[in-house]
C-alpha cells in the first residue's frame, strides 16, 4: 500500500486532477463540479490549518534538541518554547480579556510596532547616503526623488499645488510601469513553474529530489 | 605663515565639506527622532492637500448603500496597523454612516485584537446608527490564514466559517444570507500584502467591488490593479488615511501625524542636499586631485 502511495505517476495524476477540479469551475459553470471543487477547497483549508499544529510540534522538537545539546543561542530557544506554551495556556482563559489580551496589547503589539518603526530610521539614513549625483543618471534619479518626496509631504501640495500633477504623473507612469513589470514577471514565472509541476518536471513539489 | 594659514583653511574647508560628505548616520537618527516627536507632542495643524487617488477611494466608498454586506478585511500585522490606522477608522466611519452590514475578518494573528480597538473608536457612530452585534456587524477573527481559506469562503462561505472570533455560532446573524462571493456587495481591504492577492483572485476578479488601503511600499504593486479596474479605489498609506479624515471632516491620528510626516520628509531632503554638497565639494574634488596627481 505504501509503495502504491509513493508511486510518482500516481501522485502526479492526483495533482493534475486536483488542479483541474479547482481550475475548471473558475471559468466554466457546472454545478456538480462547483460542489466537488468547494469540498476539495474546504478539505485543503482544514489540512492547511493542521500544518500550524505541525509547525508548533516541529518547533518544539527542534528547540528541545538545541536546549539539550546546549547549542549556541539555546536560551533564546528556551524562551521561545516557554512563550509558546504560556500563550497557549493564556488563550484558554479567553482571548478578549485576561492575560492573553494583556500580552497582545502590552508586549507583542508594541514590539511589533518598534520593529516596523525602526525601519524608518534605517531607510532615512540609507536614502540620505545613497542619493548622490555621481553621474547624469544618478542626477536624474535625485531630481525625481526630490519631487516625489516633496509631493509626498502633505504641506507641499497645499502650499504649491503645481507640484501635484507632477507627482501624480511620476506615480502614474514610472511607478506603475515598474510595478506592472514586476507583477508580470512574477506571474509569468509562477505560470511557467505551475506548468512544469503539472508536467512532472518539478519532482521537488512532491517531495522527491531535484529538477529534471 | 601664509602657508600655514592656507593649510589650515584647506583643512577647515575640507573638514566641513568632508563632514557633509561623510556625516555620522546617528545625526540622521537624532534629527529624525526630534522632528517626528516634537510635532506629535505639540501638533501644529498644517494644511494638507487631497490626492486624486484618495478622492476616488472616497467616491467609491460613498457608493455603499444601507444594508450592503461589506467584507472588512484586516490583512495586516499590528505594526502595519499603525500606518493604516487612520484609513481603517475613517473608512469604518463612512461605512457605519452608510449603515452597511460589516463583517470583520483578519489575515494575521497579530490583527485579532484590531477589530475591538477600531470599534471602540467609532462606538458613538455605531450607537447613533443603532448597530447591533449579529444583525449589523460580526467579528470573525483570524479566518484568512492562506489562499485555500479565502478560496473556500468565496465558493462556500459557511463551509469555512461557522463561528465568530469568540466561538459563537454565526447562525442568526446577517451572514445567513452570505453563501458565495456573489453575496458580498463590497470588500474593504487593509493590507500590508498578506491575503490581498487572494481576495483579488477569488472575489474581485469575479466581480465583487473591492477597495484597498495599503502601506506605502505596496503602492507600486497595487497601482496596476487600480489602473486596470480590478480594484476601484486605492488609499495610500498614512497620508491617504489623513486625506480621507480631512474629506470626511473627522480628524484623527492621521491628520495629527501629518506635521511629523511633513517634517520627516523635509528633513530627509535637507540631509540629501547636505550629502550632495559634501560629495561634490569634497569627494569629487579629492578624486579629481588624486587622478590629476
Amino acid at each position: 500500500m505504501a509503495d502504491i502511495l509513493k508511486n510518482r505517476q500516481l501522485q502526479l495524476v492526483v495533482l493534475v486532477l486536483s488542479f483541474l477540479l479547482v481550475f475548471v469551475p473558475y471559468f466554466i459553470d457546472i454545478p456538480q463540479l462547483d460542489a466537488a471543487s468547494s469540498e476539495l477547497v474546504v478539505i485543503t483549508s482544514i489540512v492547511t490549518a493542521f500544518t500550524v499544529a505541525l509547525a508548533v510540534v516541529s518547533q518544539y522538537q527542534r528547540g528541545m534538541h538545541y536546549i539539550v545539546k546546549r547549542s549556541k543561542g539555546w536560551p533564546f530557544k528556551a524562551y521561545m518554547l516557554i512563550s509558546i506554551a504560556l500563550m497557549l495556556v493564556f488563550a484558554l482563559f479567553g482571548r478578549d480579556s485576561g492575560p492573553y489580551e494583556w500580552v497582545m496589547l502590552s508586549i507583542i503589539n508594541p514590539l511589533s510596532s518598534v520593529n516596523y518603526s525602526i525601519l524608518a530610521f534605517y531607510m532615512s539614513s540609507t536614502a540620505a547616503r545613497a542619493f548622490r549625483a555621481r553621474n547624469t543618471k544618478a542626477l536624474l534619479l535625485l531630481l525625481v526623488g526630490f519631487i516625489v518626496i516633496l509631493y509626498q509631504a502633505p504641506l507641499t501640495g497645499a502650499m504649491f499645488p503645481g507640484i501635484n500633477p507632477i507627482g501624480v504623473y511620476f506615480g502614474a507612469t514610472f511607478v506603475t510601469a515598474v510595478g506592472s513589470m514586476f507583477l508580470i514577471s512574477v506571474t509569468v514565472g509562477a505560470i511557467v513553474f505551475g506548468v512544469r509541476v503539472l508536467l512532472g518536471k518539478e519532482p521537488s513539489v512532491l517531495g522527491s529530489g531535484g529538477r529534471e | 605663515m601664509v602657508q600655514e594659514a592656507e593649510s589650515k583653511m584647506a583643512k577647515s574647508n575640507g573638514g566641513i565639506l568632508k563632514w557633509m560628505a561623510e556625516y555620522d548616520r546617528r545625526y540622521v537618527y537624532l534629527v529624525l527622532f526630534l522632528v517626528v516627536i516634537i510635532p506629535l507632542l505639540r501638533p501644529i495643524g498644517m494644511a494638507v492637500s487631497v490626492s486624486p487617488d484618495t478622492q476616488q477611494y472616497y467616491n467609491v466608498l460613498n457608493t455603499v448603500k444601507p444594508g450592503d454586506k461589506v467584507f472588512f478585511t484586516l490583512n495586516t500585522e499590528y505594526s502595519g496597523f499603525n500606518e493604516l490606522h487612520s484609513g481603517i477608522v475613517a473608512s469604518l466611519r463612512v461605512l457605519v454612516e452608510h449603515q452597511a452590514k460589516i463583517c470583520f475578518a483578519v489575515g494575521h494573528v497579530e490583527a485579532t485584537i484590531i477589530p475591538d480597538l477600531i470599534i471602540k473608536e467609532v462606538k458613538s457612530e455605531m450607537d447613533a446608527n443603532g448597530y447591533q452585534y449579529g444583525r449589523d456587524y460580526v467579528i470573525l477573527g483570524y479566518v484568512m490564514p492562506n489562499e485555500p481559506a479565502v478560496a473556500g469562503m468565496a465558493m462556500d462561505f459557511h463551509a469555512i466559517v461557522t463561528q465568530d472570533s469568540l466561538g459563537r455560532s454565526i447562525q442568526g446573524t446577517f451572514l445567513d444570507d452570505v453563501h458565495t462571493w456573489q453575496d458580498w456587495d463590497f470588500i474593504s481591504d487593509f493590507s500590508t500584502g498578506l491575503s490581498t492577492t487572494y481576495l483579488q483572485n477569488h472575489f474581485a476578479l469575479r466581480g465583487t467591488t473591492m477597495i484597498v488601503n495599503c502601506i506605502g511600499v505596496s503602492v507600486p504593486s497595487e497601482k496596476p490593479y487600480l489602473n486596470s479596474g480590478l480594484i476601484k479605489g486605492l488609499l495610500q498609506s498614512m497620508k491617504g488615511g489623513a486625506e480621507l479624515e480631512y474629506l470626511i471632516g473627522h480628524p484623527g491620528v492621521g491628520l495629527t501625524s501629518m506635521d511629523a510626516f511633513t517634517f520627516g520628509h523635509y528633513m530627509l531632503i535637507v540631509f540629501i542636499i547636505i550629502g550632495n554638497i559634501g560629495y561634490l565639494g569634497y569627494v569629487r574634488k579629492t578624486q579629481t586631485e588624486a587622478r590629476g596627481g
